[in-house]
This record gives structure tokens, sequence and C-alpha cells, in this order.
């Protein structure tokens, strides 16, 4: 009780502080929380962006066409690398590495390749959120436990019967937890794409009010875009709790 | 083992040498539109062309990085300490913290370059940014989660607060701090590189946008290898200091 008081005390306090220091200064740089709400409402009822509708669609579907790809290579290329060991100490490392190059150094090049449309920010979400889920893959394929797999075969399971009902199963919690992480990046790979040169989708519209300098709509879209953001991570969780409580 | 090791490294250096030659290949061979995907040998050649520049942009953007990852180890290594080992603070603030960590910091970056305009600034506080959360967080973790023993053996031994952090709390952590300052250095280039791509006049993200806008396509790949090269070299120097400093704590 005392926890959530202090909380809402600082919450409030931050609130406050913003809202005294904002209305002073520069509308065109600081927006106040009492100027951000209106702004917010006219963006709800289309009347600043009357297309914001259709902009939030195509994130969304920019989105789910990411991690879609993302989940298919992702799963693919982690279980070739578990599944054999001289194959995954190969590729292994070169993936680790890969990994620790900032993937925005990659986004010029699929710019170049795939244009300003939407396909540029669905190969960048893919190329965000492949990486989280095949290393996850990698890492719970090796937690399984190599006798149960030895009963498995002796009683002559198959491959795949191997994988999906015995691998799966005990390697399930590390695997939703990259598939989360996957999610998560193959977001803001999409919205980062987005910002850095779009023509429709929610990122596109953030930059359009930046550059007019309408800096309460920015807040307000900016809002909405944590809104989508949150609530697709809520969702990830979801997903995770109840694949958890499965193989509890 | 060595020899498994031997083998593995044969299959890498074999299946680079195949990527190279077939991309080489089906460049030469007209199957791809090398306006797109430049051979390998025409992406040797424009290094050579575009080095010195890219070099300057990245020996630019790699001192952008690491003001940025000087100021996040500096706040994210005393903040996350603070958070990690007092309870009162760790439970009012890890929503925030949490929340903060989340949230993609892109969102904000055009209110950073709107208050501090086209320069080193923003690259540097945007970095700053990216990188302080994930070594706060990873900190406070570790310092959460250093063993109750060593802490009450300490404090049953008559031990100052002052000797609880420095003796016993500071050697505990150093694995995790390390490892956050691994994941840190990463983020900071990343958040500096974003930067100078969005609104840039200078540096990598910046040499790389205009590339890419101009359409020089083998400059651009030159120009990435480059950047990915220097990124994947710290990391390694990152890794082999934290073995050092595990072999150190014995």
């Amino acid at each position: 009780m005392r926890i959530w008081l202090a909380r809402s005390a600082i919450l409030i306090a931050a609130l406050g502080l913003w809202e005294a220091v904002a209305r002073g200064a520069n509308p065109l740089l600081y927006v106040p929380p009492s100027a951000a709400l209106p702004a917010l409402g006219r963006l709800l009822t289309l009347q600043s962006y009357p297309d914001l509708l259709a902009d939030m669609a195509l994130t969304l579907r920019e989105i789910l066409t990411a991690y879609a790809l993302a989940l298919t290579a992702g799963l693919a290329c982690g279980a070739a690398l578990g599944l054999n060991r001289l194959v995954g100490r190969a590729y292994g490392p070169l993936l680790a590495a890969l990994y620790a190059v900032p993937a925005v150094v990659w986004y010029p090049s699929l710019m170049l390749f795939f244009g300003l449309d939407a396909a540029s920010k669905i190969a960048f979400g893919f190329l965000l959120g492949f990486f989280p889920i095949a290393l996850a893959v990698l890492a719970g394929v090796r937690q399984v436990n190599p006798h149960v797999l030895a009963v498995a075969r002796a009683f002559g399971a198959r491959p795949a019967f191997v994988f999906t009902r015995v691998m799966v199963p005990s390697m399930l919690f590390t695997l939703v937890g990259g598939l989360r992480t996957g999610l998560a990046l193959a977001v803001i790979g999409v919205i980062v794409g987005e910002i850095l040169g779009s023509k429709a989708g929610m990122g596109a519209l953030i930059n359009h009010a930046y550059g007019l300098f309408r800096t309460a709509d920015y807040v307000a879209l900016v809002l909405v875009t944590l809104v989508l953001i949150v609530g697709s991570d809520a969702l990830a969780v979801l997903v995770e709790r109840r694949a958890r409580r499965w193989t509890e | 083992m060595t020899a498994e090791t031997a083998r593995a490294r044969w299959i890498q250096a074999a299946s680079g040498l195949v990527l190279l030659s077939v991309w080489e290949g089906a460049s030469r061979a007209g199957w791809v539109d090398p306006l797109f995907v430049p051979a390998p040998s025409a992406v040797a050649g424009a290094l050579r062309e575009v080095g010195g520049a890219a070099l300057s942009g990245l020996g630019e953007t790699l001192a952008k990085t690491a003001v940025a990852y000087a100021l996040s180890v500096a706040v994210g290594v005393p903040l996350g300490i603070a958070i990690g080992s007092v309870r009162a603070l760790r439970q009012v603030l890890s929503p925030f913290v949490t929340a903060l960590y989340g949230m993609p910091k892109i969102l904000i970056l055009p209110w950073i370059v709107l208050l501090l305009g086209f320069g080193t600034a923003p690259a540097i506080v945007y970095g700053t940014i990216h990188g302080l959360f994930p070594i706060l967080v990873l900190v406070a973790g570790g310092v959460r989660d250093v063993d109750e023993h060593l802490v009450k053996v300490a404090r049953a031994y008559g031990a100052s607060t002052w000797q609880l952090y420095w003796k016993v709390l500071l050697p505990a952590i150093v694995p995790t701090v390390v490892a956050g300052m691994r994941l840190g250095v990463v983020f900071c280039l990343l958040g500096v590189l974003v930067v100078e791509m969005f609104a840039g006049v200078r540096g990598m993200g910046h040499v790389l946008g205009s590339l890419a806008n101009g359409f020089r396509a083998a400059e651009l790949f030159a120009a990435t290898a480059l950047v990915s090269a220097a990124s994947i070299a710290a990391v390694l120097g990152l890794d082999h200091l934290s073995e050092r400093l595990s072999h150190w704590r014995g």
C-alpha cells in the first residue's frame, strides 16, 4: 500500500514538474500534459490525421508479416543448428557475432534493396526478430536432457516426433522467452524503419508531425504508438504465461 | 574436441568462400542487378575508394559512442547498485525502470533532435539513454542476486556498510557489471548510429544513409562491413576482458 502511494506520488510529481516547466517554455519544443490530452483527443477523433486508422493498420500488417517470417526462419535455423552438433559449432558463433552488430547498420542496405515502402520495414523487423528466436531455440535444444532423447529414440520415435513431443515441451520455457523478445524487437524494427524513412505508417505520421513542428500532435502520436507496442507485448506475456503453466 | 573445433573452423571458412564465390558468380553472370547487389570484388574495390571517408566517419561515430558509453556506465552502474541493494528503492522504482527500459527509445528521438538540433549533442544524449537502461537493469539484478549468506556473514563479523559495499558487493557483481557493459556498448553504438541516420550531418550513420540515398551499393556494402567489423571487434575485446576479470576474481 505504501509502495503504491510512493509510486503514484512519483508519477504525479513527474507530471506536475513537466506541466510546470512546459507551461512557460516554447510550445514548439515542450508539450505540457494539459496540451497533450486535447491533441490526443483530436487525433483519436481523426481530426488531426484523418488517415490514422489506415496508417495504424499498415504498421500492424508490417509487424505481423515481419514476425511471422522471423518466427519461421528463427525456428528452422535454431533447430538446424541445435540438432546437428557440428553445424551448431560452426554456425552458432557466426550467428552470435552477427547479433553483436548494431542491426541498424543493415537498414540503409535494406532500404536501397527493398525501397521506401513496406518491404524494407518488414525486412528490418524480420532481421531484428530473427536473432533472439534462433538463439533461444539453439539454447533450448541444448538444454534438453540427452537421456530423455536417448530413451525416445530407443523406443523408435521418429525425428519429427522427437522434436515436437520431446524437445519442444522441455525447452518451451526458454523458447517462449525468445519468442517474446523476438516480437518486441520485430515491433521496434518496423517502427525504427518507419521513422528513418517511409511514406506511410505510424512512423511516417510521427515524422510528419515532427517535421512541421506540430509537437502536440507528435506527442499524441507517440502515445498511440506506445499503446500499440504495449498491447502487443501484453499479448505475448499472456501466451508466455499459458505456455509456462502448460510445462509445469 | 579439438578435432571437432578444427572441423567447425573448416566449415566456417569453406562456407564463407562458397558464399563469396556464388555471390561473385551470380553478380558477374547477371542473375542479380549489380545496382542493388554488387559483386564482392566490386565491394572490395569500393572499400579502397570510400575507405577514407568511411574511416573518418567511423572515427567520429566511435568517439561519440565512447562519450555516451562512459556516461551510461557512470550513471547506470551506481544507479543499478543503489536500486539493487536498497529494497525500498527497488520496490518503488522497479515499474518505472521496467517501463523506461522497455519503451522503444526511437519514439522520443524526434523530440531530442528538436531540443538539441543536428549535431553531436543529440547523438551523445540518445546513445547514453540507449546504453543506460540495459546496464542499470543488469547491475540491479546482479546486486539483488548476490548470495545473502555473504552479506549476513560480513554483517555478523561487524563489517560497516562501506566495507559491505566495497569488499563484498562490488567483487561479487563484477561479472554482471562486465556483462552489462558488453551489452551497453552495442546499445550505445546503435543509438549513435540511429541519430546520425535520422538527423546527422556527419559520422558513420550519415555516411551509410547518404550512400543508400545515392544508390551507391558497392560503397554502402563496404562501409557497412567496416562498421560491423568494428563493432564485432569491440564486443570480442570486452569478452576477452571479462574472461580476464573472472580469472582475477578466482
